[in-house]
Order: C-alpha cells, then structure tokens, then sequence
C-alpha cells in the first residue's frame, strides 16, 4: 500500500477501501460500513484550484481527486465534473464558468430534423472526454490499489434531453417515440465508446441517469425509453468483471424492480426516496446507498446534524441483505464544508461494525 | 343558449385538455366562438378546469412531466383562440407573478410547470425564462408591479442567487411589496427560511397551494 504523510484514510481506518469492501461483500470482519460522500467538484477546493480548472485537464482532475480521497478516507473515487461531457462531445454547448459548475447552455439541436446530423463520440477526440479518461489513468497509477476508481456515465435518456432539450424530449416521449429512441440509441453509442475508454484507463462507468427519475417519467415511460439502455450498458459492465452502481435522482421507488432488472448489483437513492422501503422491496437483490441529503444537510447543516442523519440511514438499511453504502443521497455541492464531509466520515468510524441500533437510537433521539 | 348546452362545450374542452388533445381544443374552442358562448366562462370552466384536473393526476402520480407538458400546449392553444373574445368588464387585475431560473441554471422543466399550473390557477404570469440574474429578476418585479416573485433552481450552486434577490428587495425598499417563494430540487423549508423567503413549495401543485395560502384564496389584485 502506498504511503503517504496527507493520507488522512490510513491514520483513521484500520483497512484500505478496497480490503474494507472486499471484506465486506464476504460477510468477513470489517473496521466500518464502507462510506462515499459523493464528491465531484469540491475536490477543486481541496487541492485549491478553480472548478474549471478541472474539466478539461485530466492532471487537475486527477490530482483533485486523490487529494480530496486521502482528505477525507472515503470508499470510491468517482471522476466527475458535470454531467454534459458525452453531449457535449455530441455537440451541445456548455457554458463553463470560473469558479462554478459547467451547465448546459444550448442543446446540440432544436429540433428532430438535427438528429440526422448527429454522430456518437469518440472519447479519444471529442470535447473534454480525453481530458476526463486522462485523470482516470492517473487516479488508478497512483492509488487504484487501494480504493475502487469509477467515472461518471451520463446514461441515454438523460444524454438525450441535453441533445434536444427536457421541453423537447418531454413532448416526444408522448408525440415521437421513435425519434425519442433514436436519441437514445445515439447516446447508448456514446455511452459504449466512453465506457470502454474509462475500462482501457483501468476505472470503472459509474452509471448515472438523472431524467429517468420518476419526478420527470412515468414508470412505463422509464419501461419503454430507459430500462433497455440502462440494461446494455450494466451487460456491458459485467462483460468486463466488474460491478455496476446506478444513481437516479428524485423519486425511484415506483422503479425500483425495474432498476434492479437492469442487473445493476448497486443503486444509489436520492432523498424523496425511503431507504427502508428500498431494503424492503429489492434490498435481497441489490446493494443499497444514499441517502444524507447534499444540500440541507451536507451543505446547509452542522457536524451534528450530519451524525444524526448518518445514524438514521444507517438504523434503516445497515441489515440491508445486499449490503448497505452510507452516502449522501445525490452529489455533494461544491461549497460543502470540509467538517461536514469529515462528519460524515466519523459517524461511520464511531458506528463502527457490526452495528449496534440501540446506541444509533440514542444518538438520534438525543439530538 | 341553454346552460346544459354550455356545460357540454365545457366539459368538452376540458376533456380535450385532460386528453392532451391539442387539436380537438382548437376545433372546439372555434365552436365556442360560433356558437357565441361565453369566452370567459369557457376558459375557466373548460381549459382552467381541464388543466386543474391535470395538476390533480400529477400530484397523484398518474401524470408526469411529459403529460402535463402537452396538457398545457392544449390549454394555450385554447387560451389564443378564446382570449380575444373576453369582456373588457371580466377582466379584473389578477395577481402578477414574475417567475424564472436563477443565473447559472438552464434547468427550466420545473419553472415551466409552476408557470402552466399559476397561469391556469388564474395568476398573471412574467416569465423572464432562465440563467436570470438577480437585479433582472427585482427589476422585472419592480416594472410589472408584481405581487410575487417565483424562483426556481435546480442546482445547488445558484442558491445564493436565490438570497441575493431579496436582499436587493430589501436594499433597494421594495421587499414589502412582494412575496417571494422559491422551489426545485437543492431548496428546503429550512433553506427558504434562512434567506427570508415567504414560502417554499416543493412541487408545482405547491406553489399554487402556496400563494392560495399566502393571498388568502383571492388571485384578485
């Protein structure tokens, strides 16, 4: 294991991330639940750089990265500035500010007549794609024996809404579902290409879909223009030995099975979803995380407020069958506080493992 | 024209709303007009009614963004056909919402739905879109003499620019003469709190309930 005078991880756990999770998935003795903070761009103020220095410079965003894991101790490097990369690519622009998180400006067309003209990326040459699978490479040379190293994959459906639109891929699920899957057979395109770059850099996609939540679709609309794409894309994952982690933000449960049909062996649940009732409805067949919430919590709230919701995500899914992650229920906003994510960390450590409810109980009622 | 024969238009007309049936609105609305039935009473007993109707499935989950979208394409497709035909004398100042997406963000879905679902709750609304800067956002309000001020966010970095309205409000002494509610995704009651907003709505059927609440049931200004 590498040594390192800023690796705050080793001097406060007892194992590596990767011995912990190892360990963990085989019913073995474990120091703690393993614990992921879902970092993206608060990792520019660790190292001490601007957001925007990130995204297109691969060493930036490695460099970040692994001085925000060593910062902090957590379970999962995920790679990730802002969800528009393979649009981007596709030819949506992207507006990039100094300090802040990039967004999308202009979608790549405006209408369904565009979609002809649409390619699916190539991630060695398009955008900040290269730039992106660069900090990959570095992140796995440099601590990849020690903790788990994802990068985020913007799933189909949500890629489509940045060609075309949310109003316009909206109005075609119901008016033109054929052009609807075109879209997303284009994005599932890209998906590939950029899931085996971040495969041949040595990480592993992360898989995210934000527009499939069911804030945005119905459940049978999820059925028809998102399961198929999510499906490939955790086929493809398995193809290569590894486990596929699927996050859909907002409201899930009414997709639940049907996420967990997708072969997906973890699923990330946002807050306006119940952790108990996921244990209960698919907790035998997938692994559970989430779900603190990134801003009225993370950002917004105390070291104290942090420990209470940590213990009440932990009194509901630590005897998930499938395992349970502690997490926050969505990406962490750029401005959290330090201690907060350091909070986050400690409930676990002082958790502990097995887990014992009646002190978590304590803690929450006491607070 | 008899009563019986009116409320078949207008149910028609909401039907075709709740139907997502664009065409069918615009065929009946000519009718409407042909028939000399009152405008008025057919936009608020038929499109009002069918777009409320709609808010009613979303909120119990049978509609989802993509319905209520169409839903409102039928409503405005209505509401250009009939609303050249309304009385001067029925047209009572309603409240004015100036509504729109913090600068930073281009997430506008939800904005779009809390727009569609004031307009058919009977408010006036401004819509001066997204990525709006804070002072566009108070002077718009300022010009349009609005009661309120809606803002909406999706991300979490464009919060601030959620407190930095009213605290232009407040500078500028104008925060007396509106109310301003904040919603979307990164924004809690505890949030809305802390900058000094009037409300927090956490969905679109919310912000209706909200400003119901706030100006006591009367959209009249």
């Amino acid at each position: 294991m590498p040594d390192s005078t800023i690796n705050r991880a080793a001097q406060k756990d007892a194992l590596f991330p990767l011995q912990r999770l190892q360990a963990y998935a085989q019913g073995l003795p474990v120091d703690r639940l393993p614990c992921v903070p879902i970092v993206g761009n608060t990792a520019a103020r660790v190292l001490g750089v601007t957001v925007s220095s990130l995204r297109n410079n691969g060493k930036i965003l490695a460099d970040a990265q692994i001085a925000s894991y060593r910062r902090f101790g957590y379970d999962n490097i995920r790679v990730f500035t802002d969800l528009y990369t393979i649009a981007e690519g596709m030819g949506a622009q992207i507006r990039v500010p100094e300090d802040e998180t990039a967004f999308l400006a202009e979608p790549a067309i405006q209408n369904v007549s565009g979609i002809s003209g649409l390619r699916p990326v190539d991630p060695c040459r398009d955008g900040v794609l290269p730039e992106q699978i660069e900090a990959v490479k570095r992140v796995v040379q440099e601590v990849g024996n020690e903790v788990p190293v994802t990068a985020a994959l913007t799933c189909p459906f949500t890629n489509a809404s940045f060609l075309i639109g949310a109003v316009n891929l909206s109005r075609l699920v119901l008016k033109d579902p054929a052009s609807v899957h075109h879209l997303c057979k284009l994005s599932l395109e890209s998906a590939l290409a950029y899931a085996e770059a971040i495969f041949n850099a040595g990480g592993t996609p992360s898989l995210t879909d934000a527009m499939s939540s069911s804030s945005v679709i119905s459940p049978k609309q999820f059925e028809e223009f998102s399961y198929p794409y999510l499906k490939t894309l955790v086929d493809y994952i398995h193809s290569k030995s590894r486990s596929a982690t699927l996050h859909i933000c907002g409201k899930t449960s009414p997709i639940w099975d049907k996420m967990a049909d997708t072969g997906a062996d973890c699923i990330s649940i946002d807050n306006d979803a119940n952790l108990l009732d996921a244990k209960k409805k698919i907790g035998h067949r997938v692994r559970l995380m989430g779900n603190v919430h990134p801003s009225a919590i993370m950002l917004q709230g105390t070291p104290q407020d942090i420990r209470r919701e940590v213990c009440k995500c932990v009194i509901a899914a630590h005897d998930n069958p499938k395992g349970f992650v502690v997490a926050s229920g969505c990406s962490l906003p750029t401005e959290t506080p330090f201690e907060n994510i350091d909070a986050m960390l400690d409930a676990v450590r002082e958790i502990g493992y097995p887990v014992s409810v009646g002190l978590l109980e304590e803690i929450v009622n006491n607070s | 024209m008899s009563d019986n024969k009116e409320q078949t238009f207008f149910t028609a007309l909401s039907d075709a709303v709740l139907d997502m049936d664009e065409v069918k609105v615009e065929e009946i609305a000519h009718r409407v007009i042909k028939e000399k039935i009152d405008a008025y009473r057919a936009i608020e007993n038929g499109l009002v009614d069918g777009m409320n109707r709609a808010g009613q499935l979303f909120e119990d989950e049978e509609y989802f963004i993509p319905e209520i979208l169409l839903c409102s394409d039928a409503m405005y497709a209505g509401l250009n056909i009939l609303n050249p035909y309304i009385n001067r004398e029925q047209q009572r100042t309603r409240k004015k919402v100036v509504i729109g997406v913090v600068e930073g963000d281009t997430h506008d879905i939800g904005k779009n739905l809390v727009k569609t679902l004031l307009d058919a709750a009977g408010f006036e609304v401004v819509d001066l879109g997204r990525d709006v800067p804070p002072a566009q956002i108070v002077n718009a309000a300022i010009a349009e003499h609005a009661d309120v001020i809606a803002l909406s966010t999706l991300m979490t970095t464009t919060m601030d620019g959620m407190a930095s309205v009213i605290k232009i409000l407040q500078e500028s002494g104008h925060r007396d003469a509106v109310k301003v509610i904040v919603g979307g995704g990164p924004i809690s009651q505890s949030f809305a709190d802390r900058i000094g907003a009037d409300g927090y709505a956490p969905s679109a059927p919310a912000a209706v309930k909200l400003l119901h609440k706030l100006f006591k049931d009367s959209i009249y200004a």
